[in-house]
């Protein structure tokens, strides 16, 4: 489980985002889709910064604040304050927007059950019975 | 009605707070946590930011919930 988890998870979460695309629009609506859209691409970068930001601050060695200082400037009020705009529009509703900022939390409970169930993290490499008992 | 929509006004902000507060207390437990597993075990940075990462990401999406919980009670008040 190294930081490769958190890029995969994202790719992830855009290729199921493009596949609900067309079918969103077609059911729900634009606005509906787009809300949703809106809400995961909120997610998508809250997720990097948060990512970014704990690679640069939460680390053994030396930390370069310059940066840790530039990335906090950003991504609070980024994600704060286009939370705040997206929340405001009249148009989108903000259950779909909830939706949308849950997918990449989805796809990461999925991912890391997934570990789990196979025992991709444990030391001797043996699969889960217990876990694959329970499902 | 007029004493629900006070009640609601009054309640709304202060939940958002609570979740604030909630969730600061909780980053902070982590991020601690986090620092000193990594004293203890600089090889295993790695796996700890990534832990910490997803953590931080669901406390994170927490306090947003309360924010648009917020804002879905104030559509309520009007």
């Amino acid at each position: 489980m190294g930081l490769d988890l958190i890029s995969r998870t994202l790719r992830t979460s855009a290729v199921i985002l493009l596949i609900f695309l067309p079918f969103g629009i077609y059911y729900f609506g634009v606005y509906p889709t787009l809300a949703i859209l809106s809400g995961a691409v909120w997610g998508f970068v809250n997720l990097i910064f948060l990512a970014q930001l704990v690679t640069t601050v939460i680390r053994p060695d030396k930390i370069d604040i310059r940066r840790a200082v530039g990335l906090g400037l950003i991504k609070f009020p980024l994600l704060y304050g286009s939370g705040y705009f997206l929340l405001t529009v009249k148009e989108f509703d903000p259950v779909h927007l909830l939706i949308g900022f849950s997918l990449f939390l989805a796809v990461i409970v999925l991912k890391m059950l997934g570990r789990a169930i196979l025992g991709l993290d444990n030391k001797d490499g043996k699969t889960n019975k217990n876990l694959q008992g329970a499902l | 009605m007029e004493h629900f929509g006070s009640m609601l006004a009054l309640a709304a902000p202060l939940g958002l707070g609570l979740a604030a507060v909630g969730s600061a207390y909780g980053i902070g437990r982590a991020v601690g946590s986090a620092m000193e597993a990594m004293g203890r075990q600089p090889e295993a940075a790695g796996k700890i930011q990534v832990a910490m990462i997803i953590g931080a990401a669901f406390i994170e999406a927490l306090t947003i919930y309360a924010l648009i919980a917020f804002f879905m009670a104030m559509g309520k008040l009007g």
